[in-house]
């Protein structure tokens, strides 16, 4: 019998009172922070659930919230602008901060004091996993449980079963983090982590950034996972420690802790790779799909569109012209990214090659705008590649890195992937 | 505490009205992705399951049960096709086991999910099917087995007896304390 704990375990038992738990355990916890995007059928439900349903006035220690205006940015029509401002009018009533024009919330949450390390967060949707890149454990509520969080400043939870995964080896050339993901999805399978908190460690961790660490927890989901987490090193802590909006004490996995399950993956073996349509577990090395003609592209969303994204977006597309016809929408996932990327001279590469530049939001990786038509290609840098996503149901959406969707731009077919590798050198 | 928690699940005994037996089922194949839009229950329900079944509808009865594999409600699960299958009047889904964002999500509905090992190989299309809380297992009355299922939470059982998250936040239970249960 070991005594050691995961990260989850001690986040876990700060937050129920202090005394330790362990996995499995049914618990009371009270979140560090409850956050949500403005979305109908979402926030207007809960917001009138508080207001109708439980007559509340005022939130359980209302400083822990977070509503982001993120979808829908910019509004095409008054009744979008209108939802817009109830939930402003909201906040405002109920004194809680309201994000917009940030970026995406995930991303700016990071950016503005929400991923604390130890913390926990939680939101209705499971991109937030993200923040455990910081160290921070958030996980996402179904929408009804969410309503919990509001109305209660203590929820229900059970302690979740930690499954690790060592990544070893010598990352490739060419090879992003979305490559490692992806290779890490086909090797595993999707429900490896199933119902569990994915913890990532490992000398490729030790040495991606935080940019590429956001990009492996912020799509955990596809492998079973309920969130992920790092524990934090000191690059991590020397970024989040100064931002952060409470003071508490980061934590990690102890050595001797217990893990559910514990695989180890040689990233060696992992390719440029692809997620083909129409599931995100359909994950193969891209040289099945090279040569496919391909119309659009997006480089962007919660998961990818940083400036590491963007810089090797760039460093293919510079002095280049897309293919005939092609669209290319290139944007960066939060406004101080897209400052970042003007600073470095990167969007006016994008910009000179013939991409559409747009300021932050989500409405690209869910075909709100950019809406593709039936029969049309996709490659992307998006969260997901269902039917539908972007657009037709009868499109389709190949999830690979931003290198390759510049260098797809520019050919009207995915490339060859030594191509890609003689691209980096 | 835990007994009494049991004798209060709603009872589920019915047919099972269809086995979806493959793995990492996208339910949005109930009524199709083209569909997903849809809100009117009338029109969904008319819509649902015609591509494996055109007669389904009619051939449903209150009560019947759902049976499914591996990682059930993979995906991008929207909540059209399982407000459909309650209104059909569908008492709960059978799986070998789930997918979370869909568990969590019905569970929080209030829509039984329960995740059984073994059930796709030890059911056929209409057998009679009901679930044994107390005994947690599933009992086939037609083929006069039974199988072990894993026993939802504390907290998803209080969820089902109250029928959703929304009703058991609602139904007068004393404010949480701090601690452990």
């Amino acid at each position: 019998m070991t005594t050691g704990k995961t990260m989850v375990e001690k986040i876990m038992a700060r937050i129920s009172g202090g005394t330790p738990v362990s996995a499995g355990d049914e618990v009371r916890i009270r979140p560090d922070f409850v956050m949500a995007y403005d979305f109908p059928g979402y926030t207007d439900v809960i917001f009138r659930t508080v207001e109708e349903k439980f007559g509340l006035t005022e939130l359980p220690a209302p400083e822990r919230f977070a509503i982001f205006i993120d979808h829908m940015v910019p509004a095409i029509d008054p009744k979008e602008e209108e939802f817009h401002a109830q939930t402003r009018a909201w906040c405002a009533k109920f004194g809680i901060d309201c994000i917009e024009r940030e970026g995406i919330g995930h991303q700016v949450a990071g950016e503005t004091g929400y991923g604390v390390p130890g913390a926990f967060a939680v939101h209705y949707d499971g991109h937030i996993s993200q923040l455990g890149a910081l160290g921070t454990l958030a996980v996402n509520m179904p929408r009804q449980t969410l309503v919990e969080a509001f109305v209660r400043e203590y929820i229900d939870f059970q302690v979740p079963q930690t499954v690790r995964l060592n990544l070893v080896g010598q990352v490739r050339p060419g090879v992003m983090a979305r490559d490692l993901f992806h290779g890490i999805v086909q090797k595993l399978g999707n429900k490896f982590a199933r119902f569990a908190v994915l913890e990532l460690g490992g000398e490729v961790i030790e040495q991606l950034s935080l940019d590429g660490r956001q990009a492996l927890t912020s799509i955990s989901m596809f492998t079973g996972a309920l969130s992920a987490v790092i524990n934090p090193d000191q690059a991590m802590l020397d970024h989040a420690l100064p931002l952060a909006r409470i003071n508490l004490d980061p934590v990690s996995s102890d050595s001797d802790c217990t893990y559910s399950a514990e695989y180890t993956v040689d990233v060696s073996e992992i390719e440029v790779m692809v997620a083909q349509p129409p599931s995100p577990s359909r994950t193969t090395p891209l040289s099945e799909v090279s040569g496919t003609e391909v119309q659009v592209g997006y480089i962007g969303s919660c998961a990818s569109g940083r400036i590491e994204d963007l810089r090797a977006a760039a460093k293919v597309l510079k002095g280049k012209t897309l293919a005939p016809g092609f669209s290319l929408h290139v944007v960066p996932t939060s406004r101080r990214i897209m400052a970042q990327a003007a600073r470095e001279g990167l969007l006016e590469v994008f910009s000179d090659c013939g991409a559409f530049v747009s300021s932050a939001s989500c409405d690209f990786c869910y075909g709100r705008i950019a809406t593709m038509r039936e029969g049309q290609r996709a490659v992307s840098t998006g969260t997901l590649n269902v039917k539908g996503r972007m657009g037709s149901p009868d499109s389709e959406i190949f999830l690979v890195n931003a290198a390759v969707v510049a260098q797809t731009a520019i050919d009207g077919r995915i490339p060859d992937p030594a191509q890609m590798m003689a691209e980096v050198k | 505490m835990v007994t009494d928690t049991l004798s209060r699940l709603p009872a589920l005994r019915g047919r099972v009205a269809w086995i979806f037996d493959e793995d990492d089922y996208d339910i949005d194949q109930i009524i199709g992705v083209k569909n997903i839009r849809i809100q009117d229950l009338d029109e969904l329900c008319r819509i649902s399951m015609v591509s494996y079944d055109p007669d389904f509808q009619s051939a449903v009865r209150p009560g019947d049960l759902l049976v499914g594999g591996a990682n059930f409600g993979f995906g991008h699960p929207h909540s059209p096709p399982m407000k459909a299958m309650r209104h059909m009047g569908i008492g709960a889904v059978i799986a070998e086991s789930f997918s979370p964002t869909y568990y969590r999500g019905e569970t929080a509905m209030g829509f039984p999910q329960i995740a059984c090992p073994g059930i796709v190989a030890a059911v056929a299309r209409w057998d009679e099917l009901e679930v044994d809380w107390t005994a947690a297992c599933i009992r086939n009355h037609t083929q006069a087995t039974a199988l072990p299922f894993e026993m939802p939470t504390l907290t998803e059982q209080k969820l089902l007896i109250h029928g959703g998250h929304l009703n058991y936040l609602l139904g007068s239970l004393p404010e949480p304390t701090l601690g452990k249960e």
